[in-house]
């Protein structure tokens, strides 16, 4: 069932267009995460969503009912469309007890002192905040704050919660452990919500699917695996993983299949939209997927090892082709001097340049 | 923020509470007499007599020349001052930091009584330099003396504006400028100079400003000497024709608005420049303090004397004068002690009316004031629309009202608009024309604190279902609750050193202390005259102490 219908929303800021038509579903119990590089229009379009930009365009419905509506003349306050929303700083009120400011939205639904306290209470308990519930805001960490916001956002069980950036705030290991905590949160209470993020690994991690937004527009939907092994073009692909770029010609097609030459020689790979022979195009190598062989065969490029890094995990190695620079990844150590880096034609990429 | 209906009267009182009073002035200065008096037949003629009036003139070029020098003086002085107390290691920094700031808080009338009596031909420190010199070393009535010492009085004002900018100036981008070679003094003159500029023009043009309106100084100090300044001028204007000489009044007002509007409006666009610079800020830490080595101490000195002349002369001036009876060459001050003055005062109905009013209208009146300025500020709140860009200049308007003629022209909508006659006799008159004139001032306060607010958490209230009214009711009001206390005491502040706007407005009813140490300057009863400025300057001290106490800041 749907819960979240956002429809063709098109957003200015004056004589910039920021959104240029992005529409979304969100099912019941489901978590998209939007994510871009930073001028994608994601934050915009999670804060169009909550009433606090203004669209000139398009259509929002929560459960079947339009809360924002160009051509139906529909644009519901802030407050009236009941969503649930946790902001990238947090935003706690800091003159009101981490109670005072779970308990403010059953307040203003006209609940009793009583009912709110105790869903307040539960609400912090659930979140492992049980015993903070009198302090004020800067009595407490930066994970605990985030977990008030979280508290608040969903003690009157709004059909939707928006997270604008929930990590970001968060230091380096404390993120980590936020992103499995949320994640099983999340699933645990069976939330439908839309997360904004840069990080793509926090993207993968906590999202049922993944809108990928480009320059106000969405560039691919899909779960994370798919959004990560099939992009749907080059932008896809190129934002997430470790990539290598190369320059190349279609040479012949037979199917998705490809032949391509270049500079490197030549390769077999997988077309991925409309190309012909004689195109020009760009191959995209993600870096895991690159193998190092003394000899040469198979789907190979001849290259010369120019530097190796340790990573903790694995190595990172860098190889130059003629002008281009190319890294992949691995377990081990490489030898230095010439050698043949791999890829099944499966991993070779083929966009349109 | 706000609905609609709820901005659009705000804006449209305010407006019309700002406007109002200037558009009288301007009606009465085409008038041929007095509106009240049947209005007569649109003319030119006031401005001709005006121009006509060879004392006008005179006003005119002393009002330019002192305004000059208060610049001529000022401005190094408070230059030299925010340097040494921001970037060098001067001793007791601490202490001199607030303490500069005293004499702002002085009004200029009580400085003016406070020279007369310690260093007028028969103030006490005179007699004592006669004593040993054998002659008056200085003449505190001449030209000369009113302008150092009104300029003295401004340094201040520069020491605000100034130190600001060099504490906002990263150090940073001066330490980037030493590792790329340059010299100490090259550093100051090719990067600190030119960031700081835009802060010099803006005091500058401020103290120009306050120069062409300053009233009390000249007018107890320059009027025994027959040198008037254009505020004074029109002062004794009022009663020149028998009758209230309204439409001669009214065309010096506009002349004076015609050039204090354009500084106000010039001074905007130069604070807009020095913030953009202040925003430039790199984060550095505070850099090293310049070390002043063995003239850290004779420097000392000379600050501790500018604090002496601008500060401790004038007030030791009026506590003496308002507790003996006598002086003179050979009188011991302790034997000639007395409490009669200050019984005097206190024991006048009308003095002590004056005291109870003061009181009233800076904690009563200040709070209001605050309150109604909150209420423009909170319909401008986030919002870069049209009304709001009006609404930013139209504050402006005020400033270039001095208070003298702001009062002026509230005494005149009062008269003008019969339904409103009855509020003329109440403190309410002077309250409104208090509040007007310092709406720049306190809308400024309160947009700072308001803007201090995260957005964010605005927005987390209304995502939580709160309407705008009741987000500024449960979260902006509340959060800018600290700020709002702090505006008030500076309001208070300012409204207890307020001497001139209310002077028009002074009947039976309206006394509060300023206008009558005024009224006073006239009588020359300088007993009472220190006696009242030492009750103001107690009241003000107070406020001072409670502001101190509560960590407020005395400039922003």
């Amino acid at each position: 069932m749907t819960k979240l219908a956002v429809d063709d929303i098109h957003l200015a800021y004056g004589s910039m267009d920021v959104l240029k038509g992005i529409s979304l579903d969100l099912a019941q119990g489901e978590v998209v995460a939007l994510l871009g590089p930073s001028g994608s229009g994601k934050t915009t379009l999670l804060r169009a969503i909550a009433g606090l930009e203004a669209p000139h365009r398009g259509r929002i419905s929560v459960d079947g009912r339009s809360v924002y509506d160009a051509a139906g003349g529909v644009d519901l306050a802030i407050e009236q469309r009941n969503f649930g929303m946790v902001f990238q700083s947090y935003a706690l009120w800091p003159h009101r007890t981490v109670l005072q400011n779970v308990g403010y939205g059953l307040k203003l639904r006209g609940k009793g002192a009583k009912d709110i306290e105790a869903a307040a209470r539960e609400a912090l308990g659930r979140l492992g905040l049980g015993h903070l519930g009198e302090r004020y805001p800067h009595q407490l960490s930066g994970g605990q704050q985030q977990r008030v916001a979280i508290a608040r956002a969903l003690v009157y069980n709004p059909p939707v919660i928006l997270m604008d950036e929930p990590l970001s705030n968060l230091d380096a290991n404390l993120r980590e452990e936020a992103k499995t905590w949320l994640r099983s949160i999340i699933i645990e209470m069976q939330l439908s919500a839309i997360i904004v993020t840069h990080d793509q690994s926090e993207a993968l991690a906590m999202g049922d699917r993944i809108v990928l937004l480009q320059d106000g527009k969405v560039a691919q939907v899909g779960t994370p695996v798919e959004i990560y092994t099939q992009p749907a073009n080059l932008a896809a692909a190129s934002f997430f993983g470790r990539n290598n770029r190369l320059k190349g010609r279609i040479v012949s097609l037979n199917g998705g299949h490809a032949r391509v030459a270049g500079a490197f020689g030549e390769l077999d790979g997988l077309a991925k939209g409309p190309l012909a022979v004689g195109d020009d195009c760009t191959l995209v190598l993600r870096a895991e997927r690159l193998a190092v062989a003394a000899e040469p065969g198979g789907n190979a490029i001849e290259a010369t090892h120019v530097t190796s890094m340790y990573a903790g995990a694995h190595w990172e190695h860098v190889f130059r082709q003629g002008e281009a620079t190319l890294t992949l990844t691995s377990p081990t150590r490489v030898a230095g001097g010439r050698a043949f880096l791999r890829a099944e034609p499966d991993d070779v990429w083929l966009f349109a340049a | 923020m706000l609905a609609l209906s709820f901005r659009l009267p705000v804006v449209a009182i305010m407006a019309a509470t700002v406007m109002l009073p200037l558009s009288i002035i301007a009606y009465q200065s085409v008038l041929s007499e007095p509106f009240f008096m049947g209005g007569g037949a649109l003319t030119l003629d006031s401005f001709r007599y005006i121009f006509s009036d060879p004392a006008f003139w005179t006003a005119l070029q002393n009002s330019f020349g002192v305004a000059t020098g208060m610049v001529l003086v000022a401005l190094p002085c408070g230059a030299v001052l925010a340097y040494l107390l921001v970037r060098t290691d001067l001793p007791a920094r601490w202490l001199l930091e607030p303490l500069v700031l005293v004499p702002m808080l002085i009004p200029s009338i009580v400085l003016g009584f406070g020279y007369v009596v310690a260093v007028g031909p028969a103030g006490f420190y005179t007699q004592i330099a006669r004593e040993w010199l054998g002659f008056a070393p200085w003449n505190v009535y001449s030209r000369a003396t009113i302008t150092v010492l009104a300029g003295l009085s401004m340094v201040p004002y520069v020491y605000i504006y100034l130190s600001t900018a060099l504490r906002s100036l990263g150090s940073d981008i001066e330490e980037a400028a030493r590792v790329a070679g340059a010299h100490p003094l090259r550093v100051a003159l090719d990067v600190s100079l030119p960031m700081i500029f835009p802060a010099i023009v803006f005091s500058t043009v401020l103290i120009f400003f306050i120069g062409l309106e300053l009233f009390g100084l000249p007018l107890v100090l320059g009027s025994p000497n027959g040198f008037d300044v254009l505020a004074v001028y029109l002062y004794k204007l009022t009663n020149l024709l028998g009758v209230p000489s309204y439409h001669l009044m009214a065309a010096v007002v506009m002349c004076l608005i015609a050039m204090t509007i354009p500084l106000v409006f010039l001074q905007r666009l130069f604070l807009r420049r020095a913030e953009r610079y202040v925003s430039v800020r790199g984060k550095g830490n505070r850099s090293r303090p310049v070390p002043l080595g063995r003239w850290r101490w004779p420097i000392f000195a000379i600050v501790a004397a500018w604090i002496t002349v601008t500060a401790l002369v004038p007030l030791s001036g009026i506590v003496i004068r308002s507790f003996v009876s006598h002086w003179g060459v050979g009188v011991n001050l302790i034997e000639a002690f007395t409490l009669d003055t200050m019984r005097q005062i206190l024991t006048d109905t009308v003095m002590l009316r004056g005291i109870v009013n003061s009181v009233l209208i800076g904690v009563v009146g200040g709070a209001l004031a605050v309150a109604c300025y909150t209420l423009v500020a909170l319909a401008t709140h986030r919002r870069h629309d049209g009304l709001s860009r009006f609404v930013d200049y139209l504050v402006l308007v005020p400033r270039g009202l001095p208070g003298l003629v702001a009062g002026l022209a509230f005494l005149w909508v009062f008269v003008f608009f019969p339904p409103l006659a009855p509020l003329r006799s109440t403190l309410f008159s002077v309250w409104l024309a208090y509040t007007v004139v310092w709406l720049a001032y306190g809308m400024r306060l309160i947009s700072t604190s308001l803007v201090q607010i995260g957005k964010e958490v605005e927005e987390a209230a209304r995502s939580c279902g709160a309407s705008q009214g009741r987000t500024i009711r449960d979260v902006t009001l509340p959060l800018a609750r600290n700020g709002l206390l702090a505006s008030w005491l500076l309001i208070f502040l300012m409204f207890e050193r307020e001497y001139a706007t209310g002077v028009y407005l002074l009947t039976s009813g309206t006394e509060v202390i300023g206008t009558l140490l005024v009224t006073l300057a006239e009588t020359g009863a300088m007993d009472r005259a220190s006696a009242l400025s030492l009750v103001n300057v107690v009241i003000i001290g107070i406020g001072l102490g409670i502001a101190l106490r509560f960590g407020v800041k005395i400039h922003d």
